[in-house]
């Protein structure tokens, strides 16, 4: 029953209440899209493994990483799961090839650090990899969380508003970055944004979610045609 | 100079770091990151020796530990002699009065960890004992070292727990303080002047070192 | 291993070492402990010298008051010879079952009225003095060692009862935690006037520091002082007993004012 892809379900009446219930396949871009505290930032901890809710089921190409009916329950470093953070969390007394070379610990020492060079350069950071976070842009640490990120050999790839942090031009080139790398990663990536241009830009299918539920999915250009769909989300931005 | 109160006294210091720095920094991880109910009870019981008046410490230790108490019997029966007014209970003692200066400041520096940084580390493959050693332990250096410091130099210092809990007794519980003490009351100012000077010079001698150490790192961590 | 965690390893096994090798040195054999009352804590290192000259044996000596080692002692401490200023705490001792016999009288105290050079109190053996600078307004502190543990500080106390100055003196008196202490008080200059022993009042600091005169022996019920071997008391402790009944120790202590017994 190895079904690729991730299927997530998740329940729960509180403290913050959640009931959703989507898959995503690989390769694809899945946005989840709401108002603030619709628990967006929730679902994407819950998959990671850093939320634990009371009811659901986390499964990735067939392994279950969640599942409150049986007790499974495998800790975020047990899951291969690379995510990226709103506030890039980087490791602020490493430089940005050691960041990366946290991530890499299943492979031998000796490759480590050609392999974290290697990802530094897919996201155009070449010699900035002795560079400490604090003498980097907002823009090159995001990068160097997206390296990092990727260094796991994830099997989900979760970007949780992983450009509100920075100015729109510097937005703008990220985003490029994203359209590439989904073309050379063959995984489920579920991008979490306040932005609906850049949802609409980058996102496969739309999942939207208020108050903890799913109200929609579909495709952007469908989903956000929808009158209703629109004063929920623009309406909370211009609010 | 009462080399033999000196001696007693950096002994003291040394096993009570020795034994409070992990202990303290378990408890202090705990506090810092796991949030349950009772937790606002134990920081109290962390903080309670800083504002109690250490006779009164001293005397409810003294009360546990003397000859008449139940501890005190147990420990007659195995070692042929109190708890109190031996180095041992001295070092029991210790650990207890010294509970807020080991734990407040390692507490205090992992509380300062972003919690991002954290959730990083292990969605980075890391398992929370080598997240420790890693990442949370180079960055919360500063408060582990001041923790050290802070008990370190307090055990050299106190008095008033050391006295009612271990007697003045030369070679097992007059350590330095209780040694200047003893020059005072024996007229011989000459000594307890030495000895408070060696004193204060060690203990800010310890407090710059530890400060000087905290700057220089985090100066790398930019 | 990162150079933290060889630190930290290296700390922690330190302390593990640190403390076994203080818990093996402390079981040690060790010169046995004499609590003893403060007003000894001139003539006593005297005697402890010419007992290691005499055996070669070394003992430790720690002072206080005599109502404070009593509580220590009872709840264990291990003293091995106890000399109080009085006998009722040698009494305490033995009632609870703490001493090898009721020990020996060792000599009987005096005490005195003190008065640093410049107060505004004349010292004189009927407390006159003392009076007329209380009247007189001129008196803020008089120093005494506690009398509730101290029996010095008692004698004191029924000293200044028995001329009338203990109700006058309420509320400035400083309470000396043991008669050193009470003496350190009268020297300094914090006090105008303090009742210290004679024992202490002989030694050279106090000596320069003022005029000391005698308060006669019938103000106050005799500080008949005793000495006694605590149980578990070893062999250098009860020869050290011994030596304190013998003649040079007397010698000793009667040049520090202490009347021997058998002395007149």
């Amino acid at each position: 029953m190895a079904e690729p892809g991730l299927s997530v379900s998740l329940r729960q009446s509180g403290p913050i209440p959640l009931d959703v219930a989507f898959t995503c396949a690989p390769g694809e871009v899945l946005g989840l899209v709401g108002p603030s505290g619709a628990g967006k930032t929730t679902v994407l901890r819950a998959i990671a493994g850093l939320y634990r809710t009371r009811a659901g089921r986390v499964g990735v190409d067939g392994a279950v990483w969640f599942d409150s009916e049986t007790g499974v329950y495998l800790p975020p470093h047990r899951r291969r799961v690379g995510l990226v953070f709103q506030e890039h969390a980087l490791f602020p007394h490493l430089s940005a090839a050691a960041n990366v070379a946290v991530a890499l610990s299943d492979h031998p020492r000796a490759e480590r650090h050609s392999l974290a060079m290697a990802l530094l350069s897919r996201v155009h950071l070449e010699g900035l990899e002795t560079r400490k976070p604090a003498e980097l842009s907002g823009g090159q640490r995001q990068r160097v969380a997206i390296a990092r990120a990727l260094a796991r050999d994830p099997q989900v790839l979760l970007l949780d508003e992983p450009f509100s942090a920075v100015d729109r031009r510097t937005r703008v080139h990220l985003q490029a970055e994203i359209v590439a790398l989904r073309k050379d990663l063959a995984i489920p990536m579920l991008l979490v944004t306040h932005d609906v241009d850049e949802v609409a830009r980058l996102a496969d299918r739309l999942c939207i979610l208020d108050q903890g539920r799913v109200c929609l999915t579909g495709r952007p250009d469908e989903v956000l045609a929808q009158p209703a769909i629109r004063a929920l989300l623009l309406g909370d931005e211009a609010a | 100079m009462d080399w033999e109160a000196f001696k007693l006294s950096l002994l003291l210091a040394a096993c009570t770091a020795g034994v409070l720095m992990p202990l303290g920094l378990i408890l202090a991880r705990w506090l810092a990151f796991h949030r349950f109910p009772g937790r606002g009870v134990i920081e109290a019981l962390v903080m309670a020796p800083l504002v109690l008046p250490p006779t009164v410490l001293g005397f409810y230790l003294l009360t546990a530990m003397g000859g008449n108490s139940s501890l005190g019997k147990l420990w007659i029966a195995i070692f042929g002699h109190p708890l109190a007014f031996s180095f041992e209970g001295l070092v029991v003692a210790s650990l207890i009065f010294n509970l807020p200066f080991a734990v407040q400041p390692m507490q205090r520096a992992f509380e300062a960890l972003p919690p991002d940084v954290r959730e990083a580390a292990w969605v980075s493959g890391l398992s929370p004992w080598r997240t420790f050693w890693r990442i949370e332990a180079p960055l919360a250096w500063p408060g582990l070292l001041s923790a050290l410091a802070l008990t370190f130099t307090h055990t050299m210092g106190e008095f008033g727990v050391v006295l009612m809990v271990g007697g003045s007794i030369p070679g097992e519980t007059r350590t330095l303080a209780l040694a200047i003490y003893d020059r005072v009351q024996a007229f011989d100012t000459q000594g307890a002047q030495l000895m408070s000077a060696t004193l204060l010079a060690f203990s800010i001698g310890a407090i710059l070192i530890a400060n000087g150490l905290t700057a220089r790192v985090g100066r790398r961590h930019g | 291993m990162s150079i933290v965690r060889r630190s930290v390893l290296s700390a922690a096994i330190g302390g593990v070492v640190i403390s076994l090798g203080a818990a093996s040195l402390m079981a040690a054999e060790r010169a046995p402990t004499i609590a003893a009352a403060s007003d000894l804590s001139a003539a006593l290192p005297e005697v402890a010298a010419a007992f290691q000259a005499r055996t070669g044996r070394q003992v430790r000596l720690t002072f206080g008051s005599s109502g404070n080692f009593t509580q220590q002692i009872l709840n264990g401490a291990p003293y091995e010879v106890f000399l109080s200023a009085d006998e009722a705490y040698v009494e305490t001792l033995r009632k609870a079952g703490r001493t090898e016999g009721s020990g020996a009288l060792y000599g009987t105290g005096r005490i005195g009225i003190f008065a640093p050079t410049g107060s505004s109190v004349r010292a004189d053996a009927a407390l006159t003095g003392l009076a007329t600078a209380l009247r007189a307004g001129q008196v803020s502190k008089v120093a005494i060692a506690n009398p509730d543990h101290a029996p010095y500080g008692r004698a004191a106390r029924e000293a200044l009862q028995k001329t009338g100055l203990w109700d006058a003196l309420q509320g400035k008196l400083i309470l000396g935690e043991n008669v050193s202490q009470a003496t350190q008080f009268a020297i300094n200059g914090g006090a105008q006037a303090g009742i210290i022993p004679l024992s202490l009042a002989l030694t050279a600091p106090v000596k320069a520091a003022g005029v000391f005169v005698l308060i006669p022996a019938d103000r106050h019920g005799p500080l008949r002082q005793r000495g006694v071997l605590i149980r578990g008391a070893g062999t250098t402790a009860k020869a050290f007993h011994a030596f304190l009944q013998g003649r040079e120790a007397r010698t000793i202590l009667t040049r520090h004012g202490f009347t021997v017994p058998g002395a007149r």
